[in-house]
C-alpha cells in the first residue's frame, strides 16, 4: 500500500525534474515540492511548518523567491512585503518590519520577525499621517536617538506607503 | 540599643498584665481569642481566594502569550540546531535569569537560584545578569562577585518584546566579550509543574565556528545582527515562559493557601463552639448550684 503511495508521489514529482540538472535524491527529497513555511511573530504564529509552494522575501541583500530545495542561507530582512503562495495558488501579503528569514537544509523556512500584518489591514491615511508626524520628529531638533528612530520609522513607513493603494 | 531590644519583651510583660487570665481558662484559648482568630482566618482566605482568581484569569493570556512565544523561539533557534553550533569553551559565559519582582508563588524564584547555583559550582566564572528583585535578593547572598547587572520592574505582565530588545541591548553594551549567553528559566511543563532550564544565545564566534554553518550561504554583516536577534528572541521567549510559569504557580500556591485556610476555618469553628458550649454549660452549673444552695437556707 506504502509503496504503491510512493510511487505515485514519484510519478507526480518526476515532471518538475526535467527541467533541472540531474541530482541524485532519495524519496523524501523528491516528493517535497513544496516547502515548509514558519512565519513567526513574538505575539503571533501566522504559519507553523505549513506546506506552500514559493515565497518571496525582502532580504538585505535584494528581494529573493524561495522555492523548495533552496540553497541553505540566512538572509537578513528588510521592512518589506513577503508574498507567499499557498499550495492551492491563492496568495497571500503580509509586511513584516524586518527580521531574519533561514532556508533549512531540509527545505523549511523559518522567518522570524519582530512585527508583521496581512497588507489589507493597513489603512492608507493612517501611513499617511505617521509619515508626516515621522518627518517632522527627523527635520526637527530633538536628540540624537530620537531623530534616529524617526529616521527608521520613515523608512520603514515609506515602504509601507509604496505598497498599500 | 538594649533600650530597644528590650522593649518588645517590656510591652508582651504589660500585654500579660493588662489581660489577666481567668482561672478555668488556664490552658484554652478564650472565646474571644478564638472569634479573633477565626476571623483574621477567614480574611486571610478571602485574599488568597481573590489571588487565586486574578492568576486564574491572568495565566489563559500568560499562557497564549507563552505558547506563542515558545513557537517564535524555536524558530528562531532552529538555525543553530542544524548548523550544531557549540558554546566556545575557553571563554567568559553570561548566565541571564529571567526571575521577577513578585513573591507568593511557590519555589518559583528559588527554583531559579537553585538552577543558577549549580551551574556556578561548575563554572564559577561565570558573569551573572539578573532580571527581576527576587532572584537578585537571593543570588546576591549566595554569590554577591559575579552579578554584573540587574534589572527591576520586568516580567510584571506579559513581556512585549520591546522589554526583551531593552534588555538585550544592555547585555550587548557589557564590556566583556562572552562566548555564550546562558538564559536560565523555568520551562512550563504543565499547569501543575515546571523546571528550571537553560537556553543558549551563542556569540558572533561561536557561530561562525560551528560545525554546519559553512552548508548556509550568509552574509558576514549578517551573522552580527542575527546574534543580536537570537539574543532578543530567546530573552523573549524565557521571559513569556518564565511569566507563565510564575502565574501558574501563584494560582496553585494561592489555590493550597486558601484549601488550607478553609481547613483551619472549619477547625476553629469546631473549637468555637465547643468552648461555647462548655462555657454555657459552666454558667449554667454555677447558677443551678447557686439556686440550689440558696433554696436550703
Amino acid at each position: 500500500m506504502s509503496s504503491f503511495r510512493f510511487a505515485r508521489s514519484a510519478l507526480r514529482a518526476r515532471p518538475s525534474f526535467l527541467g533541472a540538472p540531474v541530482q541524485r535524491r532519495g524519496y523524501a527529497e523528491a516528493v517535497a515540492d513544496k516547502i515548509k513555511l514558519s512565519l513567526t511573530l513574538p505575539h503571533q504564529t501566522i504559519y507553523r511548518s505549513t506546506g506552500v509552494t514559493q515565497v518571496n522575501i525582502p532580504a538585505a541583500s535584494g528581494d529573493m523567491g524561495v522555492l523548495a530545495n533552496h540553497v541553505p542561507s540566512i538572509e537578513q530582512l528588510r521592512p518589506g512585503l513577503v508574498e507567499i503562495i499557498e499550495e492551492s495558488g491563492s496568495t497571500k501579503q503580509y509586511f513584516l518590519s524586518g527580521g531574519f528569514a533561514v532556508v533549512q537544509p531540509d527545505s523549511q523556512l523559518s522567518i522570524n520577525a519582530v512585527e508583521g500584518f496581512p497588507l489589507e489591514e493597513f489603512s492608507a491615511d493612517a501611513i499617511r499621517a505617521q509619515v508626516a508626524e515621522a518627518q517632522k520628529i527627523a527635520s526637527g531638533s530633538g536628540s540624537e536617538q530620537d531623530i534616529a528612530e524617526a529616521k527608521i520609522e520613515l523608512e520603514v513607513l515609506e515602504t509601507l506607503q509604496a505598497h498599500v493603494k | 540599643m538594649f533600650s530597644r531590644a528590650v522593649r518588645p519583651a517590656l510591652r508582651a510583660g504589660g500585654a500579660a498584665v493588662a489581660r489577666p487570665t481567668p482561672a478555668n481558662a488556664a490552658t484554652f484559648a478564650t472565646l474571644r481569642e478564638i472569634e479573633g482568630r477565626l476571623k483574621s482566618i477567614k480574611n486571610i482566605e478571602k485574599i488568597t481566594n481573590t489571588m487565586k482568581i486574578v492568576a486564574s484569569t491572568r495565566l489563559t493570556r500568560a499562557q497564549k502569550a507563552m505558547d506563542e512565544s515558545r513557537v517564535y523561539g524555536q524558530t528562531s533557534n532552529t538555525v543553530f540546531e542544524q548548523a550544531e553550533t557549540k558554546p566556545l569553551e575557553d571563554k567568559k559565559t553570561l548566565l541571564v535569569v529571567a526571575s521577577s519582582d513578585k513573591g507568593l508563588c511557590g519555589g518559583i524564584h528559588s527554583g531559579l537560584t537553585k538552577a543558577t547555583r549549580r551551574i556556578l559550582a561548575e563554572n564559577p566564572n561565570a558573569d551573572i545578569a539578573i532580571l527581576g528583585e527576587k532572584a537578585k535578593a537571593q543570588l546576591s547572598r549566595a554569590a554577591p562577585d559575579n552579578i554584573v547587572l540587574s534589572f527591576a520592574n520586568v516580567c510584571k505582565d506579559i513581556p512585549t518584546f520591546a522589554d526583551a530588545q531593552a534588555i538585550a541591548d544592555q547585555i550587548a553594551l557589557l564590556p566583556e566579550n562572552y562566548a555564550s549567553v546562558r538564559i536560565i528559566y523555568n520551562s512550563f511543563v504543565n499547569a501543575q509543574s515546571y523546571e528550571a532550564v537553560s537556553i543558549e544565545a551563542y556569540s558572533e564566534e561561536a557561530i561562525t565556528q560551528s560545525a554546519n554553518i559553512s552548508s548556509y550561504e550568509v552574509a558576514d554583516e549578517a551573522l552580527s545582527s542575527l546574534r543580536e536577534y537570537a539574543l532578543a528572541n530567546n530573552l523573549f521567549w524565557a521571559m513569556a515562559e518564565g511569566h507563565a510559569c510564575e502565574i501558574s504557580a501563584r494560582r496553585n500556591a494561592m489555590e493550597n493557601a486558601s484549601k488550607n485556610a478553609g481547613e483551619m476555618i472549619n477547625k476553629f469553628q469546631i473549637l468555637y463552639n465547643r468552648q461555647r458550649q462548655a462555657t454555657i454549660t459552666g454558667e449554667l452549673v454555677e447558677i443551678i448550684t447557686g439556686a440550689t444552695a440558696s433554696e436550703d437556707m
